[in-house]
């Protein structure tokens, strides 16, 4: 591979360091690791919260709770 | 036999044997339409549904990616540069399956989804997560590298705080792959397979608002089975 392929291919954020964490009395924590937490939260409240395609057509058809 | 001759009468079977019995326990327990069905409650048309089959999905990838793992070795996984292609999709669907996993138990714990006889769904999921966990370790130990040893020698002290290093050796290659790629991922796949039946078998939970109407109405969790069959 060449080294400008290299550049291009390489990481998006640069790795080339130590993680760095988060350290609050008891909390210690890498802030990637963070990161994917709140990820997971707003995946979360996400998936509560957004309509679900042909949802709202579905329950019209077959009256609002009724089973399939 | 000519075309036309009827075919001898299709014997009566033996009604006492085990493979009789198992067979009607079976259907009894799961009948086709349940264990097979063709139509889900509209209530399913939610995202957050959606993240138990993501999470089996990833499983799928993670074993199928670990097999190859497993026939190349540590020298492929990590010389060759497809070796680091499967090597990384192994490592990307487990950090997906955790990721999934968690959503999805969120949000059948807020929806309370041991509601309706659906305890030994509940449990079959928890456990499920539970054994996932050393599962993921015990690869993470596996790696054959200096990342493998630092997290073999981090784990080894508070393993042997809780008293688990004795019969459970992070520092010891041979002892965490057999875990990492036989007894756990044997475990987590009957949990799961479980876990689907259990849930084929239950229906899927109704949101708690749902079930509320449905009591009202005189019909409780249509979807469960009937009181007295058990979960």
């Amino acid at each position: 591979m060449t080294g400008a392929a290299v550049a291009v291919m390489g990481a998006v954020f640069n790795l080339n360091h130590p993680a760095k964490v988060v350290h609050w009395h008891f909390f210690q924590m890498s802030v990637a690791n963070i990161l994917v937490i709140i990820l997971m939260f707003i995946v979360f409240f996400a998936a509560i919260l957004l309509p679900f395609p042909g949802a709202a057509a579905r329950r019209t058809a077959r009256g609002q709770g009724g089973a399939s | 036999m000519s075309a036309t001759e009827t075919p001898p009468a299709v014997p009566a079977g033996h009604p006492d044997s085990w493979t009789v019995k198992v067979r009607e326990a079976g259907v009894a327990a799961l009948p086709p339409d349940k264990l097979l069905p063709d139509g889900q409650p509209t209530y399913v048309a939610s995202w957050i549904y959606i993240f138990g089959v993501l999470s089996i999905a990833a499983l799928i990838v993670l074993i199928g990616t670990g097999m190859i793992l497993a026939l190349k070795g540590p020298s492929w996984w990590h010389d060759a540069s497809l070796g680091h292609f499967i090597n990384s999709i192994h490592l990307w669907a487990v950090e997906i399956f955790f990721f999934v996993m968690v959503v999805h138990l969120w949000g059948k714990y807020w929806m309370a989804a041991w509601r309706g006889g659906r305890i030994r769904v509940w449990v079959t999921g928890a456990i499920t997560f539970l054994i996932a966990i050393p599962c993921a370790l015990t690869g993470y130990v596996s790696q054959q590298n200096f990342d493998a040893q630092w997290i073999a020698t981090q784990a080894k002290d508070g393993l042997n705080a809780a008293g688990a290093g004795a019969f459970f050796n992070v520092t010891n290659f041979g002892q965490m792959y057999s875990y990492h790629i036989l007894l756990l991922p044997v475990a987590v796949s009957a949990l799961v397979a479980g876990h689907v039946l259990l849930v084929r078998r239950n229906g899927v939970v109704p949101p708690i608002e749902i079930a509320d109407k449905l009591a009202a109405a005189g019909k409780p969790d249509a979807a469960a089975p009937a009181a007295g069959a058990g979960s």
